[in-house]
């Protein structure tokens, strides 16, 4: 049972189909984990049915019909075949992004406690990436220039704000502070939306500033 | 065990609308594409659907005409490959329906976008099947009072509304749009959930 939820407003554009590609995947990520979240997207998409039953019915003609009619022996593509359920421990989601687990991402180490892998997700505006922090480590104090979306997948850390654990969902918002620290009893792991780079205070890490950027690819 | 059926009895048998037509005329339909290939049923629905999703498809009028025509192929195409996997005790066959439709529509705003991704709408979307049978009831219930609810909504929360659900725009997006904070879009987007009885549920 998680603790820590995306807002109405985000669900809200989940369901809609309006939220960006990679926050999608992370909203979706929790969702799957959390009844209550399911409980609502279910009714909002319920509401999404109602609106889209009531539209004025723009015509269709037969040509349209017997356009598809003639394609229905088509081979179906076998993408559709796939199942939603989890088999193993990284989410369907993740094994379409990434070769093999988590042990075969490459990584790029920030610091002695914490890595950084980016995935294609192909999302123009946002960055997609798998942080993975040491048990007991602290990530440097940061803000956020734009907001962050956090999905913990593994472990969990602790801020001034409160502790999180596995599948809580997190968002920071511009100008938002904190220094977050991973659980000592695990290695934490989450996957990180940004559609800023990170701003550190520490002053140790403040040389970095100028070289963040965005990895959208 | 399920002990509330006597309780709902009423609730899950199909109910008659004023035109006469069964509610659940359409998951029959989807459960007879699904089992046994039945292409008078797809017709059915076809001309039943397709209509809606030409709509769907020109909301908000970034879809040119042939995209919207493409579109609705594309969709029930996939209703009818699909269909073997809908439960009717599950699965409402508008939201089921609603959402391929939700899906392809986003799915091709990004390829028209030219973007390059390995996941499809489908991918992030997630099921929104119940697993148990109260879930369902509840579910259902949900739905018959969000149908009735929904045109006593005031006309800046329906207009609201339609904009993100069925012109698929963001809340800042309808902020620019309609040239309002984006805190009022929230907040009429807000109100209508909670006239129609939409909900957390702890």
């Amino acid at each position: 049972m998680t603790n820590f939820h995306p807002d109405l407003d985000l669900i809200t554009e989940y369901t809609a189909g309006s939220l960006p590609l990679t926050q999608s995947a992370c909203v979706s990520l929790h969702i799957s984990h959390c009844r209550r979240c399911q409980g609502i997207a279910g009714q909002l998409s319920d509401l999404g049915a109602s609106l889209f039953e009531a539209l004025e019915p723009a015509p269709v003609g037969d040509a349209q019909l017997n356009a598809v009619l003639a394609r229905l022996d088509e081979e179906v593509p076998l993408s559709y075949a796939r199942t939603s359920k989890d088999t193993s421990n990284t989410p369907a989601i993740l094994q379409r992004l990434m070769r093999g687990d988590f042990s075969d991402l490459s990584w790029k180490n920030i610091g002695s406690t914490l890595r950084i892998s980016y995935l294609q997700a192909g999302d123009p505006q946002h960055e997609l990436a798998i942080y993975h922090f040491n048990a007991g480590g602290r990530i440097p104090e940061h803000t956020h220039r734009g907001s962050e979306m956090t999905l913990i997948l593994q472990g969990g850390f602790s801020d001034a704000h409160g502790s999180y654990h596995k599948g809580d969902f997190l968002v920071r918002r511009q100008g938002d502070v904190h220094a977050p620290t991973a659980l000592q009893s695990e290695d934490c792991i989450c996957l990180v939306v940004l559609d800023a780079p990170l701003k550190f205070i520490d002053w140790k890490f403040r040389w970095m500033n100028p070289f963040l950027k965005l990895r959208t690819v | 065990m399920l002990t509330v059926t006597d309780k709902f009895d009423d609730e899950t048998d199909s109910q008659v609308e004023p035109s006469g037509k069964r509610t659940d005329e359409w998951s029959e339909c989807l459960t007879l594409i699904g089992k046994h290939e039945d292409r008078a049923a797809f017709t059915r629905l076809f001309r039943h659907f397709a209509p809606l999703m030409k709509a769907f498809a020109l909301s908000g009028s970034t879809l040119s005409a042939n995209n919207a025509d493409e579109l609705v192929q594309e969709v029930m195409l996939k209703v009818w490959q699909k269909a073997g996997a809908f439960n009717a005790e599950k699965a409402a066959a508008s939201t089921w329906i609603y959402t391929i439709a939700r899906n392809s529509r986003t799915d091709l705003f990004r390829r028209l976008q030219k973007f390059d991704t390995p996941l499809s709408a489908d991918d992030v979307s997630g099921s929104q099947e119940s697993e148990e049978a109260f879930m369902v009831l509840h579910q259902k219930r949900g739905r018959d009072r969000i149908r009735a609810l929904i045109n006593e909504l005031p006309n800046d929360q329906a207009q609201i509304l339609a904009k993100v659900y069925m012109e698929g725009k963001s809340h800042s997006e309808v902020a620019g749009e309609l040239d309002i904070p984006l805190g009022t879009v929230k907040s009429r987007v807000r109100l209508a959930l909670q006239k129609l009885q939409i909900r957390f549920e702890d």
